[in-house]
C-alpha cells in the first residue's frame, strides 16, 4: 500500500499543477477521482441499486488544501452474509476483472486455492473465472493471510466484485 | 416463445430506447455495463444491471465471450445487440443461436453475407437490384472509349486491385479519357503491381437514400419508407428525415420494391436498412450495402408511421411472426432528426467528453429526445461522443423545419461542446431549406465556425 499512498500523492499534485477541473484515473481497480468543485461527485454516486455497496479495498482519501479529493474504491456488490460484516480498515480486496463464473477449485472436486487463514504471496492464484468455458486465473495481487471467502463456488461475479479479503498485516 | 428476459447488449441512448419498450411490453431487461456506465441512465432502468469489465470496450461492450456468458448466467432467453459495438457481428447471432438465446437480428449467415460489399452486391444483381453501373477488365483505350458512351460521361476508372479511394481517375469526357487512360494504367501498375482497371458511372451529385424494412425471416418482408442521409461529413451522417422529399414519388415507390425484393430474396429476419445512391441528374438509384441491424435513425421512420421498430424487432424475434401488411404502413408527416454530438464542430469536430452542468431539453408539440443524458451526467471519453438525438415531427417538412429550428434554440445543453450549433446552422442554411444538397454539400462549405451560426 505504501507506493500507492505515494502514487497518489504524486497524482493530486500533477492535478493541482494542471489547471485541469476534473481527474478520474482508475489503476487495479483504485478509482481516484479529484475535482476542483468541491460538490463533484464521481458518476453523481449513482451505483448499481442491485446490491448494497460493500466497503472494498482501502480507501485512500486525499486531500489538500486547495483540491477536494477522494479516492472511491472499486464499488462491487457482496453476498448478503458478507455485507452484514465489518470489514477492518487494513483488509485489502482481491476483485474480480471482469464477469464470469467464480470458482475457488482448480477442477471439480479438487481442494480449493486457498482457504480462510491461509498465507498467500502477491502471485498466488486465488481462484478461477470461467467466461464461456475458457478460464482464467486470478492471483491475490498482495501478500496476507486470506480473511473472508466472500462469493460462493460456481456463483456469478461482476467487474470490480469483492471475491477475498486478504489481512496484509 | 414469448419473451421473458431480455439482455440488452449496449449502452447510452439505445440501451435506453430498448429498455423501455420492452417495460411497455413486460420484458425483464438486464443490461450489461462497463464500470464507466455503472451509474447510467440505462442502469437505473434496467430490471438488473450486470458490470461486465473495466470501461475500454474492448473488455466490455465488446467482448462477445463476456456478453453471451453474462446473459446466460442472468437467465435471459433473448438478447439485443442495439447497433454499433458487436451488432453487425455474425459471431454474436451465431453464439446465441448455440446457447439457446433468441438473437433480436438477423442469422449470422445473412449478417455474414450482407457483410460483405461484394455479397451484397452479388445479391442484390441476384435480386434484380442495380448496383452503380460499370463493367469487367478494360484492357484498352478503345474499349474504355466504347464502355464510357454506354455508361455515360462523367466516368471513374479503377485499379482492380486498388481499394480505398487509391488508384481512381475521374473522366469528365472522351478527351480527358484520352489523357488519362495510360496514366491510370501505369499507376496502378506501380502502385498495386496489376494494371488491370475497371470503370464505374460516375455520380457527380448524390444524395443518400435508404428504406426501413422489416422480415419474418421467411421471405415476407414489410418496408416503413424511406428516410434521407445527405447530410453527412466523412460518411457519418448528421441529420436525417423521413419522408425523401428531395426523390420523385415513383421514383421512391422504386426504392422500396428494390429493398423488399432485395431482402426478401435473402429471407431476411427482423429490422434492416437497404441503403442507397440516389443520383439526382439521372434520377436513380443504386444499390450500396444492407445495414443489418436497427439504425441511429429509426426514430424518424417511427415518427412518420407511428410503429415502434423495437417493439416489432422483439415480436418477430420471439417467433410470433410479423403479423403487419403492407398497406397498415401509413406515413404521415415529415420527422426530422439531428444527433446532437459531443464534438466541436468548430475544431475539426475534435471530442468534448466531459460533464453536462446544465441542462433543460426543449419540449413541446412533435418534439421528441432519445438520450441517455442528464444534469451532471458525465460524457465519457471512451465511447462514441453521441448524447442524444432530437427528433421533430411537423405536418410537412417546412413545419418540421421551424420546430426543429425553434427546439435547437431552446435546447440548453452546458458543458461539453456540442453539435448543436452546426445543426442550428444547417437547419436555417437556404441549400437545406430547399432540399437541393447532395452527400458532399457540408464538407464543400469548408471548415464550420460557430461565429457564422444563423
Amino acid at each position: 500500500m505504501k507506493g500507492k499512498t505515494e502514487d497518489i500523492a504524486t497524482l493530486v499534485e500533477l492535478f493541482r499543477s494542471s489547471g485541469w477541473d476534473e481527474m478520474h484515473v482508475e489503476i487495479d481497480g483504485v478509482q481516484l477521482f479529484l475535482s476542483t468543485d468541491p460538490n463533484a461527485r464521481l458518476d453523481d454516486g449513482s451505483l448499481p441499486r442491485s446490491a448494497p455497496e460493500v466497503r472494498a479495498a482501502p480507501v485512500v482519501a486525499a486531500s489538500t488544501a486547495t483540491v477536494s479529493a477522494a479516492a472511491v474504491s472499486a464499488a462491487a456488490p457482496a453476498p448478503a452474509a458478507a455485507a452484514a460484516q465489518e470489514v477492518p480498515a487494513h483488509w485489502i480486496a482481491v476483485s474480480a476483472p471482469n464477469l464470469g463464473t467464480f470458482y475457488r477449485s482448480p477442477k471439480p472436486g479438487a481442494p480449493p486455492f486457498v482457504e480462510v487463514g491461509m498465507r498467500v504471496e502477491a502471485a498466488t492464484d486465488v481462484c478461477l473465472l470461467e467466461v464461456m468455458k475458457l478460464f482464467t486465473t486470478v492471483k491475490a495481487g498482495h501478500g496476507g493471510t486470506v480473511r473472508r471467502v466472500c462469493v460462493n463456488d460456481a456463483d456469478m461475479v461482476e467487474h470490480g466484485q469483492t471475491l477475498f479479503y486478504i489481512d496484509p498485516s | 416463445m414469448p419473451i421473458k428476459r431480455l439482455f440488452v447488449a449496449n449502452r447510452g441512448e439505445i440501451a435506453v430506447r430498448i429498455i423501455r419498450t420492452a417495460k411497455a411490453l413486460g420484458i425483464e431487461t438486464v443490461l450489461g455495463v462497463s464500470a464507466a456506465d455503472r451509474g447510467s441512465l440505462g442502469a437505473e432502468m434496467a430490471s438488473r444491471t450486470v458490470v461486465l469489465g473495466p470501461a475500454p470496450s474492448a473488455k466490455s461492450y465488446l467482448d462477445v465471450n463476456l456478453i453471451v456468458h453474462a446473459a446466460k448466467a442472468t437467465g435471459c432467453d433473448a438478447l439485443h445487440p442495439g447497433y454499433g459495438f458487436l451488432s453487425e457481428k455474425p459471431v454474436l447471432s451465431k453464439m446465441c443461436a448455440e446457447e439457446g438465446i433468441i438473437f433480436v437480428g438477423p442469422r449470422a449467415e445473412t449478417i455474414e453475407s450482407l457483410g460483405d460489399k461484394l455479397g451484397g452486391r452479388a445479391m442484390a444483381r441476384a435480386a434484380g437490384v442495380q448496383t452503380v453501373p460499370g463493367t469487367d477488365h478494360i484492357a484498352t483505350l478503345e474499349d474504355a472509349k466504347q464502355a464510357a458512351s454506354q455508361l455515360g460521361y462523367p466516368v471513374v476508372m479503377k485499379a482492380s486491385a486498388g481499394g480505398g479511394g487509391r488508384g481512381m481517375f475521374k473522366a469528365e469526357d472522351e478527351a480527358a479519357l484520352d489523357a488519362s487512360f495510360e496514366r491510370a494504367s501505369r499507376e496502378a501498375l506501380a502502385a498495386f503491381g496489376d494494371s488491370r482497371l475497371y470503370m464505374e458511372r460516375f455520380v457527380t451529385r448524390a444524395r443518400h437514400v435508404e428504406v426501413q424494412i422489416l422480415g419474418d425471416g421467411e421471405g415476407k418482408v414489410i418496408h416503413f419508407g424511406e428516410r434521407d442521409c445527405t447530410v453527412q461529413r466523412r460518411y457519418q451522417k448528421l441529420i436525417e428525415e423521413a419522408p425523401a422529399t428531395a426523390v420523385p414519388e415513383a421514383t421512391r415507390r422504386r426504392l422500396h420494391d428494390a429493398a423488399v425484393r432485395l431482402t426478401s430474396h435473402a429471407r431476411y429476419r427482423n429490422a434492416g436498412t437497404v441503403e442507397f445512391l440516389y443520383d439526382v441528374d439521372r434520377d436513380d438509384f443504386y444499390f450500396i450495402e444492407v445495414n443489418s441491424r436497427i439504425q441511429v435513425e429509426h426514430p424518424v421512420s417511427e415518427e412518420t408511421t407511428g410503429e415502434d421498430l423495437i417493439a416489432w424487432q422483439l415480436r418477430v424475434a420471439a417467433g410470433e411472426g410479423l403479423h403487419l401488411e403492407q398497406e397498415q404502413i401509413k406515413v404521415t408527416g415529415h420527422a426530422i432528426e439531428i444527433r446532437v454530438n459531443a464534438e466541436d464542430p468548430s475544431n475539426d469536430y475534435a471530442p468534448s467528453p466531459g460533464r453536462i452542468t446544465d441542462w433543460a431539453p426543449p419540449t413541446g408539440v412533435g418534439i421528441r429526445l432519445d438520450t441517455h443524458a442528464r444534469a451532471g451526467y458525465l460524457v465519457p471519453p471512451f465511447y462514441d461522443s453521441m448524447i442524444g438525438k432530437l427528433i421533430v415531427r411537423g405536418a410537412d417538412r417546412a413545419e418540421a423545419l421551424d420546430r426543429l429550428q425553434a427546439a435547437i434554440a431552446e435546447f440548453r445543453l452546458v458543458g461539453p461542446k456540442t453539435t448543436l450549433p452546426l445543426a442550428a446552422f444547417v437547419v436555417a442554411h437556404p441549400d437545406f431549406r430547399a432540399n437541393r444538397i447532395t452527400t458532399r454539400w457540408l464538407e464543400d462549405l469548408g471548415p464550420f465556425n460557430a461565429a457564422r451560426e444563423v
